[in-house]
């Protein structure tokens, strides 16, 4: 599957409203096929609501979604084009995992063989017949995740799937989400803890109370803030530099070089014969990013 | 449409809660008729008809079987799973409602194994008049068509509530509590559910509509909360 034209996932205007209380408040954007899109927020954001008005579960107040072109509810092929698990989709604690997959792809018209191979992916085949009930988290998300992939789709909406999972199976859902992207699929993924999508993201889009802070390539977001270097021969060094027009600081026995990647000190080093003992880039993390977006909002909504 | 019939029919059947509901039809019923039979000593026609008549109590419990399936929806959240790989609401639920039929034509038969296997012969070695072949088909089939069509209404009424134990709860309140409180007021209490059920089912003793009369009732009451369910499931949000 190639790289798709355009946005796979589009929301215009999306609003809902409960009362007096705006869930998610006039929100845009658009997901584009072949990356990792992170949808962040804190909790309570908005970011469940806006996938169930995505996906046909929730009605908008206004605006609409649209998934592959059309409204979730008018897809031909609904599990060939869309795999979602949300927070709210549940299992009957007496039904086993696998007979709920089995249901579930008798809903789609898929056979019964398929739902092994989901369960095997999710490496879930000897836990299967177990009753959900008895399930940990982690499991259970794991089979959240087998049902979205049984129709193979090309769009994958997934909400907190890293809630619940070890540390190994953190390591397996990025390399996954990483692999689907890279087929060409879309690729959603909601989170509230930062620093687990920072590195399995290429796109992120920034909620906080139903209105959209930020979107874009995850690398504009957090930006290279610079580079530290550490040479024993930091004389030379400050030199290279500032015959290079480099900006810097001193941060201990290290420099901070602005503007400048790694590569390019590295190389600047090398054709001043000065050793290096430390060349590390630094990038703001997503946290710090995040916690600063949200208290530029908190400010504007009091002024 | 088949496959979601199917996918309705892999979920009852991989449940307990059929499979209880099947026991306790069957337990119900053994005991009934051996009351009936043994104690009641049936003489006349009507009483007999009564005795046989198993269909016109056990709909009230698979009324509970339909509100309890279509409750389980909501509270274990198997509804968005469901509609995220078949989005059609509607679709969906005519496919529960016709894979809860199914179940309760089955549970219907059950019924109708213990009845006639166990009350026909007690009931030959009772005095006074024997029944007739159309006595036995209304039981047998009336029985039945009680029973799936009880099963429905509780599908319809489950979904309109939307919530299981407030859904279960209701339901008793109005088929047990209030509908009965009807026979305070003339002719009123032939139509209600319950009493429409118990004609279908054969047992004619009380103030009951005629059989044509009472199926038509009771299929608009199954259509009524059907209609309204479906209204109501197709605007909601699924949470």
């Amino acid at each position: 599957m190639g790289l798709a034209e355009g946005a796979a996932i589009v929301a215009d205007g999306l609003t809902k409203r409960y009362g007096d209380l705006t869930a998610v408040d006039d929100l845009s954007f658009e997901v584009r096929p072949g990356a990792v899109t992170g949808f962040l927020g804190p909790n309570g954001a908005g970011k469940t609501t806006t996938l169930r008005m995505l996906l046909g579960l929730a009605r908008p107040s206004a605006g609409r979604g649209m998934i592959l072109g059309r409204p979730f509810t008018e897809l031909d092929d609904p599990a060939g084009s869309v795999g979602a698990n949300l927070e709210i989709c549940g299992m009957h604690p007496g039904r086993s995992g696998r007979n709920h997959l089995r249901a579930l792809a008798a809903f789609a018209g898929l056979p019964p063989s398929r739902v092994e191979e989901v369960l095997e992916l999710v490496e879930m085949s000897g836990e299967a017949n177990r009753r959900a009930g008895t399930y940990s988290t982690g499991m259970r998300q794991r089979l959240g995740l087998a049902a979205t992939l049984l129709g193979d789709p090309r769009v994958l909406v997934l909400d907190e799937p890293a809630n619940g999972l070890d540390p190994q199976g953190i390591r397996w859902l990025r390399d996954f989400l990483r692999g689907a992207a890279s087929e060409g699929r879309t690729v959603l993924v909601s989170s509230h803890v930062l620093s687990e999508v920072q590195q399995t993201v290429d796109d992120v889009l920034v909620i906080h109370r139903g209105r959209l802070l930020k979107s874009g390539p995850i690398a504009a977001l957090t930006g290279e803030a610079g580079v530290r270097v550490r040479s024993p021969r930091a004389a030379e060094l400050v030199a290279a530099l500032e015959r290079d027009g480099a900006t810097f600081s001193e941060d201990g026995e290290a420099l901070f070089v602005k503007g400048r990647s790694a590569s390019q000190v590295g190389e600047l080093a090398h054709a001043a014969g000065v050793p290096l003992h430390e060349l590390v880039p630094e990038t703001a993390s997503l946290e710090e990013v995040f916690i600063r977006l949200t208290s530029d909002s908190a400010e504007g909504s009091q002024q | 449409m088949s496959r979601l019939i199917r996918g309705e029919l892999i979920k009852l059947r991989t449940t307990r809660t059929a499979l209880g509901f099947t026991a306790a039809v069957a337990l119900l019923t053994l005991a009934i008729v051996l009351l009936t039979v043994l104690s009641g000593d049936p003489r006349t026609i009507p009483e007999k008809r009564s005795a046989l008549a198993i269909g016109s109590t056990i709909s009230a419990l698979l009324l509970i079987f339909g509100v309890v399936g279509a409750g389980s929806e909501y509270r274990h959240r198997t509804l968005a799973p469901a509609l995220l790989v078949a989005p059609g609401r509607a679709r969906l639920l005519t496919a529960r409602i016709i894979a809860y039929g199914l179940a309760a034509l089955a549970i219907g038969l059950v019924m109708t194994l213990v009845t006639f296997g166990i009350g026909v012969p007690l009931l030959a070695g009772q005095p006074g008049p024997d029944l007739a072949a159309g006595d036995y088909l209304r039981a047998g089939a009336g029985g039945l068509a009680a029973i799936v069509l009880s099963t429905i209404l509780g599908v319809g009424f489950g979904t309109l509530v939307g919530k299981q134990v407030p859904a279960v709860i209701g339901a008793m309140v109005w088929f047990f509590i209030l509908e009965p409180l009807t026979n305070l007021v003339d002719h009123v209490s032939r139509f209600t559910v319950g009493q429409t059920a118990t004609s279908i089912g054969g047992d004619t003793g009380g103030q009951v509509l005629p059989l044509a009369a009472a199926i038509l009732v009771l299929v608009g009451w199954a259509a009524l909360f059907v209609t309204a369910g479906a209204l109501v499931d197709r605007r909601r949000d699924i949470a």
